[in-house]
C-alpha cells in the first residue's frame, strides 16, 4: 500500500516538473487553431443558435392531443410535485371539448424565477401534458413577465418534437418593439464539433 | 295503468300482511300489463300503492332479471346462461352463434319483436352446461346444431 | 375470566378474546372489527360504519378465525367467548389485496379527474394494502359516460362506486329520506335515484360525506380545487343550536366547503343542507365591508370610517342614558361578545335595557328557561335519547334542528322506546314515531293541559263532580287543540308507562308563550309520580342558550343572576320607541324590523328610535333604518365559543380576516366601551372568557379543549363540555292565550317558523341554499288542498287582515287541517307582516293566484 502511494507521489512529481497538463492543454487549444474547417464557438445571437437535444429540459410547455385538445385535466399534481412551489393550477369545468376531460385549467401558470427546471412536473403529470420543452431564452426585463400562463404555455413550440436537435441552426438577431428576439432558421443547420 | 287489474291488485294485497311484501307481485303484473316490461310510470303507482318510494320498487325490479325494466322485449326472452360450468363449457360460442342465428347483439331485440337475447347468471342446471331458458324451458346441453333446432320450433 | 356480568341492570356480559394473540375482554356482541380496533389493530373497511347497519358487503374487514377455514367479516361478526383473531396473517393480507385488485378492475381510474383525488379511500387502502398492479385487461364496465346531476347540490359518478352502499344507509337510516335505492345486482348495482332523476330530497349531501371514493360529489365544489389546497379551520355550524361540529375551507380567500367528519363532534359526519352549503355567505358580495352613516336626518346612508363612525356614536348616544338606551344583541355573536355587550350596556350606559334574539318577548324567555331547567346545567341529546319516552313538542325539529332530528331517528330505530311527537304539521321525524298528535297552532298549552287532566284521572275521579268539572275542561281543551280524547290518552298512557321521560320543547311556547306554564307543570307532575324527567330545549339560533347564560335578558344577568332592577325586554323597548321615549338603541347581530312579529309596528317604533346604531354583516332590514352601521364579522372570521342548545360549550375558530374594514364584533364591542370608559375590557376574547369562566359557575369548568380529533369509541358525546348547573330564582310568569278567533272568511291558521334550508334572513345570501329553495312557499295539508281544488306548484294568493303575497304552494300529507306555514326566512314575503302584536297566530285565506 505505502508502497503504491509512493510510486503515485513520483508520478505526480514528474507530471509536474515535466508541465504534462499544461502542455495537453496548449495542445487542444492550439488544435483549434490549425484547424480552420471547424470552429467550435457558436455566433450567437447574431448568425447562430444551439439548438438543444429533446431531454433538455427548459420552459414548460402544455401538450394537446393530435386533435388539438388540451391535454391537462388541471389535476394539480404538478403543483403538488413542485419543490419549489412555482406552479399555479386552478381547475374548472368546461363541457366544450376544450381539453380531454370536462376538468381543465383555468389558470395555469408557472414562475420561472424560482423554477429550477428539475421536471418532477413532468414526471408527475399523469396525462403528459406538461414537458419541459427546449425554449431557454428567457430573460426579461421585470419579473412579471417571469411568469408564464397557459396561453403562452400551449403554443407550440418553435421547435418541433421530431427534430432530435442537438445542433447548432442558422438565426438571425430581431429587434421587435417588445424586445429582441433570436429567429433560428431550422432547415440549415450544422453539428456542433466538441 | 294499473286501472285494469284492479281486483287483481286487491287480491294480491291480501295475501300479504306486510304492505311491502307485495312488490314483486305487483311487478310481475305490470310487466305482464305492460307486455312483457316494466314502465317508469307503471313503477311510480306501485309505489304510491304500496306506500314505498319509488326507487325502492325499481331496485326490486333492477335486482332480478326476468323483470325488463323499461326496455320493451320480444315475445320471447333468451337467457344465457355464463357462470361458471356454462362458461368452461363454451356458453361463450352459444351466445356467439345465437347473435350471429338471430342478428341482434347481446341485450337487444329482433327486428321482428320476436326473440330477446340476454345473459343470465347461474341458472342452476350446471350438470347439463351449456344451457339456456327461452321463457320458462329450460335447454340443455347445447350446440349450433340444437340451437337452430330449438329457433326453428319458435317460427 | 369472562362471562360476567359487571352491570345487573343492562345484562351486558363480558368476553374474553385473543386478537393476534393480545387477550382483550369487551362486551358479549361486540363485533370483531370494533374489538380490534379497542386492541390498536388497524382493519380497513369501506362499508363499515358505526352508525349504519352492517352489510358486510366490501370484504376488506375480513380476519382469520382460528379453527374456521374460511375467513370472516369483522365487520358483522361479534365476537365469542375464547376465540382467536389474527388480523395481519398473509391469507389475510392476500384476500385485501385481491377485494382491492377487483374493486379496481371497474374502477373508472380517472383520479387527477376526480374530486376526491387525495383525500379517497380507495387511493388510500391501495397504496396501502392494495396491488399495485391490476392484472384485469378486459374492457371495464361502464354506467354512463358524463356524470350526471341528482340534485342541485349532489353530482354523480357511478363509474367510481365501490358499492358500499352507505349513500344508500345514510339516507334511509340517518337522514330518513330513502331515496336513493341501490339499482342492479352485482358489479353492476348502482346507488342512485328513480331513473337517475333529480332528486326531490333535504339535500344535505351526507351521502356525498360517506363515500368514500368520488362516487357522490358535491356541485359547487365542483372542480375547483384539490384538498391539499385547502385551509381549514374548525368551527360549529351557525345555523342552529344543535351545535354541529364541522370544518370550513377556503382556497385563496374563497371559502368552498364545509365538511363534517366522522367521529368528531356531536354529530359525527352528518350536517344538514344548511352546514353543509351554506357558507357561501362568509364571501357574499353583499356583505358590509366599512361603517355606513346617515350624514343628514332623511339622508341616505353614506359609507364613513370607523373614527367618524365612533364619533357620531359618541355625539349622539348618552353615556349615563338610563332608561333611555337600550341593546339588543343576536343569539348569532360569540358568547364572548354576548357577556361583553350586556356588560357594555350595564356598566357604561348604565341600562338595564337588554334583549337577546328579536322575536321572543323578555318574560316569555324567562319562564321557558325555567320549564326547561335551563339553569340546572347542560342536558345531552344523547341521554335523553336514553330514555323510554322522548316527547317532542313545539318544534318542527326535522327542518329547524335537522342534525337533532337524525340523532333522534337513528338511536330510536336501534332500541325499544317511544317516540312522541306533537305538532300542527307533519314532518319527517313521524316515520319514527309511535305516537303522532296533530294539533292546531298555538295550542301547546291545551294539549299539555289535557295530557295534565288525563294523567290526574285517578286522584280526581274519587269525587264525581270533580270529574263532571274535570270532564267540561278536557272538552274545552280538546276543542282548542282539535284533538280527541283517544289521542289525549294515548300520550297519557306512554307516559304514565314510562319510567324515564325526555321532553323536547322547541321555540313555539316562545312564540306563545301561554303554554310553558302546561309545560312546567307537565314536568312537575311527572316528576311527583315518580319518574326521571329530562327537558331540553330545541332552539332555532345557534347561541341562543349562550346569549341567556350570559345575561342578555332584562330580568338576569350572567349566570341567570336576578338583575337589581329588570329593564325592558325588546318587546317593552319598542313600545317605548313608539312612545318616542328611546334615545338610542344599540342593535347587534340581531334583526327585529324582519323578524318581530308584527311588522308595522317594529318599523315605526325604530324609525321613532332617536338614534340607532346597526351592527351586523349585511344590510338588514334593521340595518337600512339605522343612523350608523358598523360592519361586522362572520362565523369564521372570528374566535369564540358557542353554548349549543343541549347547553354544549364549544369552540369556533378564525379561518379568514373579517372582508375590507369590518371588524371582530368583540374588538367593535371593545372599542365603543372604551370610549367611554378607557379600562372597559377585557382585550380579547381569551380574557373574557377568563373572566367568564371566574365570573360564571356555569361555566367555571366546562371543558374547552378544543378537540377537533375523532372521539374514541365512537362516543360522540363529549360531556365535559356541557354547563354545569345555578341556582337561579326564575319566575313563570301567566300568560293568557291571545285570542286568535275562529273566522269562516280566513280558513287557515297561519304557522310560522324556519324553512329547512334557511335560518333567519342570513341564509338568503348563500346562493345553493336559494336555489335549492325553488322559490317561497306556503304550505298546507293534502286534504285542505284537495278541498279547495288547489294542486302543489300552483301559484296562490295567501291573504290575511292586512296582507297578501303570492306564494308557490306546496302539499303535505299529514299536516293538520286548517293550517298554512310560511316560514319567516323570505326577503320578499314578510310573514310578520300578517302577525299582529298581542294577538294569537294570525288567520289566512288561500285563493289561486
Amino acid at each position: 500500500m505505502n508502497e503504491g502511494k509512493g510510486r503515485f507521489d513520483i508520478m505526480e512529481l514528474i507530471k509536474k516538473v515535466l508541465f504534462t497538463d499544461f502542455v495537453k492543454g496548449l495542445v487542444i487549444t492550439f488544435g483549434y487553431n490549425v484547424s480552420m474547417d471547424s470552429v467550435i464557438t457558436v455566433k450567437y445571437p447574431d448568425e447562430e443558435k444551439w439548438i438543444p437535444y429533446r431531454r433538455f429540459r427548459g420552459l414548460h410547455t402544455l401538450n394537446r392531443t393530435a386533435d388539438g385538445r388540451e391535454l391537462c385535466v388541471a389535476c394539480e399534481l404538478c403543483s403538488k410535485a413542485c419543490p419549489t412551489r412555482c406552479i399555479t393550477v386552478i381547475p374548472m369545468e368546461d363541457n366544450t371539448g376544450r381539453g380531454i376531460s370536462d376538468r381543465v385549467a383555468k389558470v395555469w401558470k408557472v414562475d420561472l424565477v424560482r423554477c429550477l427546471f428539475c421536471g418532477y412536473c413532468e414526471d408527475a403529470c399523469p396525462t403528459r401534458a406538461v414537458r419541459l420543452g427546449r425554449e431557454y431564452e428567457l430573460a426579461c426585463f421585470d419579473r412579471n413577465c417571469a411568469v408564464k400562463n397557459r396561453e403562452e404555455l400551449l403554443r407550440p413550440q418553435p421547435v418541433p418534437e421530431e427534430m432530435s436537435g442537438g445542433v447548432v441552426a442558422k438565426a438571425r438577431l430581431r429587434t421587435t418593439p417588445d424586445g429582441i428576439e433570436v429567429v433560428a432558421d431550422l432547415s440549415e443547420t450544422r453539428k456542433r464539433r466538441v | 295503468m294499473l286501472e285494469n287489474v284492479k281486483e287483481e291488485i286487491q287480491a294480491t294485497l291480501k295475501k300479504y300482511p306486510v304492505k311491502k311484501s307485495a312488490v314483486m307481485d305487483l311487478l310481475r303484473i305490470a310487466q305482464r300489463e305492460a307486455g312483457g316490461h316494466l314502465t317508469r310510470e307503471a313503477m311510480d303507482e306501485i309505489a304510491v300503492l304500496l306506500e314505498m318510494q319509488p326507487v325502492e320498487v325499481n331496485a326490486a325490479a333492477k335486482f332480478y332479471t326476468m323483470y325488463s325494466v323499461a326496455r320493451p322485449v320480444g315475445r320471447h326472452r333468451i337467457w344465457v346462461c355464463r357462470n361458471i360450468s356454462c362458461s368452461l363449457m363454451g356458453s361463450d360460442h352459444i351466445m356467439k352463434h345465437l347473435e350471429q342465428a338471430l342478428g341482434v347483439k347481446k341485450g337487444e331485440t329482433t327486428s321482428d319483436k320476436k326473440f330477446t337475447l340476454d345473459v343470465a347468471e347461474c341458472l342452476g342446471s350446471c350438470g347439463t352446461a351449456p344451457m339456456m331458458q327461452i321463457d320458462d324451458e329450460f335447454y340443455e346441453n347445447l350446440d349450433a346444431k340444437k340451437i337452430d333446432g330449438i329457433l326453428k320450433g319458435f317460427k | 375470566m369472562g362471562l360476567q356480568p359487571i352491570n345487573p341492570y343492562k345484562r351486558y356480559i363480558m368476553v374474553t378474546v385473543k386478537i393476534n394473540g393480545k387477550e382483550i375482554t369487551v362486551e358479549d356482541n361486540t363485533l370483531i372489527l370494533d374489538a380490534a380496533r379497542d386492541a390498536g389493530y388497524e382493519i380497513p373497511t369501506f362499508c363499515y360504519q358505526a352508525d349504519l347497519m352492517g352489510i358486510g358487503s366490501c370484504r376488506m374487514c375480513l380476519v382469520e378465525i382460528e379453527g374456521q377455514k374460511k375467513l370472516q367479516p369483522s365487520c358483522v361478526t361479534p365476537v365469542l367467548h375464547g376465540i382467536s383473531i389474527l388480523t395481519e396473517t398473509p391469507t389475510v393480507m392476500s384476500a385485501r389485496a385481491s377485494m382491492l385488485e377487483f374493486l379496481l378492475a371497474n374502477h373508472a381510474m380517472d383520479c387527477p379527474v376526480c374530486d376526491k383525488g387525495g383525500e379517497c379511500e380507495l387511493q388510500d387502502m391501495v397504496y396501502k394494502y392494495g396491488p399495485h398492479k391490476g392484472r384485469h385487461a378486459e374492457p371495464k364496465f361502464k354506467f354512463h359516460e358524463k356524470d350526471y346531476a341528482l340534485s342541485p347540490v349532489i353530482i354523480k359518478n357511478s363509474n367510481r362506486c365501490v358499492q358500499c352502499m352507505k349513500c344508500v344507509r345514510v339516507c334511509r337510516e340517518v337522514v330518513g329520506r330513502n331515496v336513493l335505492g341501490a339499482l342492479g345486482r352485482g358489479d353492476h348495482q348502482e346507488p342512485t335515484s328513480f331513473f337517475r332523476s333529480f332528486l326531490d330530497c333535504d339535500a344535505d349531501g351526507n351521502c356525498i360525506e360517506v363515500c368514500p371514493v368520488g362516487c357522490f360529489m358535491r356541485l359547487p365544489y365542483r372542480y375547483k380545487t384539490r384538498p391539499w389546497d385547502l385551509k381549514g379551520a374548525d368551527t360549529i355550524c351557525p345555523y342552529c343550536a344543535t351545535g354541529c361540529r364541522m370544518v370550513i375551507e377556503h382556497r385563496d380567500g374563497e371559502v368552498i366547503r364545509a365538511r363534517a367528519q366522522l367521529g368528531v363532534g356531536m354529530n359525527s359526519e352528518t350536517l344538514c343542507a344548511r352546514g353543509r352549503f351554506g357558507y357561501e355567505i362568509i364571501n357574499s358580495e353583499a356583505r358590509l365591508t366599512t361603517p355606513l352613516v346617515r350624514r343628514q336626518r332623511h339622508g341616505t346612508l353614506e359609507p364613513a370610517t370607523w373614527e367618524e363612525a365612533f364619533r357620531i356614536i359618541k355625539e349622539r348616544m348618552p353615556s349615563l342614558g338610563g332608561n333611555t338606551v337600550g341593546g339588543i344583541a343576536g343569539a348569532r355573536l360569540a358568547t364572548e361578545e354576548l357577556y361583553l355587550f350586556q356588560k357594555l350596556m350595564r356598566e357604561v350606559f348604565k341600562t338595564p335595557n337588554v334583549d337577546s334574539g328579536s322575536r321572543w318577548d323578555a318574560a316569555a324567555v324567562e319562564g321557558f328557561i325555567a320549564a326547561t331547567d335551563m339553569a340546572e346545567g347542560g342536558v345531552s341529546v344523547f341521554d335523553c335519547m336514553e330514555a323510554d319516552t322522548v316527547f317532542v313538542i313545539g318544534s318542527q325539529v326535522s327542518e329547524e334542528n335537522p342534525v337533532t332530528e337524525y340523532i333522534i331517528r337513528r338511536i330510536s330505530a336501534g332500541r325499544r322506546m317511544n317516540v312522541i311527537i306533537a305538532g300542527p304539521r307533519a314532518m319527517k321525524l313521524d316515520s319514527s314515531a309511535n305516537l303522532l298528535l296533530r294539533h292546531y297552532p298555538a295550542a301547546e298549552a291545551a294539549l299539555l293541559s289535557a295530557v295534565i287532566l288525563d294523567i290526574n284521572a285517578a286522584k280526581l275521579a274519587a269525587s264525581a263532580d270533580l270529574t263532571a268539572a274535570k270532564d267540561a275542561k278536557l272538552d274545552g281543551h280538546l276543542k282548542a287543540a282539535g284533538l280527541t280524547i283517544d289521542d289525549v290518552r294515548a300520550l297519557a298512557t306512554k307516559l304514565r308507562n314510562s319510567e324515564s321521560i325526555a321532553i323536547m320543547a322547541g321555540t313555539e311556547f316562545l312564540r306563545y308563550p301561554h303554554g310553558i306554564e302546561s309545560l312546567n307543570l307537565l314536568k312537575e307532575l311527572l316528576r311527583s309520580l315518580g319518574k326521571k324527567v329530562r327537558v331540553m330545549p330545541l332552539l332555532d339560533r345557534s347561541n341562543q342558550r349562550g346569549a341567556w347564560e350570559m345575561g342578555v335578558h332584562p330580568a338576569f344577568g350572567p349566570g341567570y343572576v336576578k338583575a337589581p332592577a329588570p329593564g325592558l325586554g325588546i318587546s317593552g323597548m319598542l313600545d317605548a320607541a313608539a312612545d318616542n321615549s328611546m334615545d338610542a338603541l344599540y342593535i347587534a347581530g340581531a334583526d327585529p324590523a324582519a323578524l318581530y312579529p308584527d311588522e308595522a309596528h317594529v318599523k315605526e317604533a325604530l324609525s321613532k328610535v332617536r338614534f340607532l346604531v346597526v351592527q351586523d354583516i349585511f344590510l338588514t332590514e334593521t340595518a337600512r333604518l339605522a343612523d350608523v352601521v358598523l360592519p361586522g364579522a362572520s362565523f369564521a372570521e372570528k374566535d369564540g365559543m358557542l353554548t349549543n342548545q343541549e347547553g354544549r360549550a364549544q369552540i369556533i375558530r378564525k379561518l379568514l380576516p373579517p372582508p375590507g374594514k369590518a371588524k371582530v364584533d368583540l374588538d367593535i364591542i371593545r372599542a365603543l366601551g372604551e370610549m367611554y370608559d378607557r379600562s372597559f375590557g377585557p382585550k380579547n376574547a381569551a380574557l373574557v372568557l377568563d373572566e367568564i369562566r371566574r365570573a360564571q359557575p356555569m361555566y367555571a369548568d366546562v371543558s374547552l379543549a378544543f378537540n377537533n380529533k375523532r372521539n374514541v369509541d365512537n362516543k360522540l358525546d363529549n360531556k365535559a363540555a356541557l354547563v354545569k348547573g345555578t341556582k337561579a330564582a326564575l319566575t313563570i310568569r301567566k300568560f293568557e292565550q291571545a285570542a286568535s278567533g275562529q273566522d269562516a272568511q280566513y280558513p287557515f291558521m297561519l304557522a310560522t317558523g324556519n324553512h329547512l334550508f334557511h335560518s333567519g334572513r342570513l341564509t338568503n345570501y348563500s346562493k345553493t341554499l336559494n336555489d335549492l329553495m325553488k322559490g317561497m312557499t306556503v304550505e298546507i295539508s293534502e286534504e285542505d288542498a284537495l278541498a279547495s281544488g288547489l294542486a302543489a306548484g300552483e301559484r296562490v294568493l295567501v291573504s290575511g287582515a292586512g296582507f297578501s303575497v303570492t306564494l308557490m304552494l306546496t302539499v303535505k300529507k299529514g299536516t293538520k287541517r286548517g293550517v298554512a306555514f310560511i316560514a319567516e326566512n323570505f326577503d320578499a314575503a314578510p310573514v310578520n307582516r300578517f302577525f299582529r302584536k298581542g294577538k294569537g297566530a294570525p288567520r289566512v285565506k288561500i285563493t289561486k293566484a
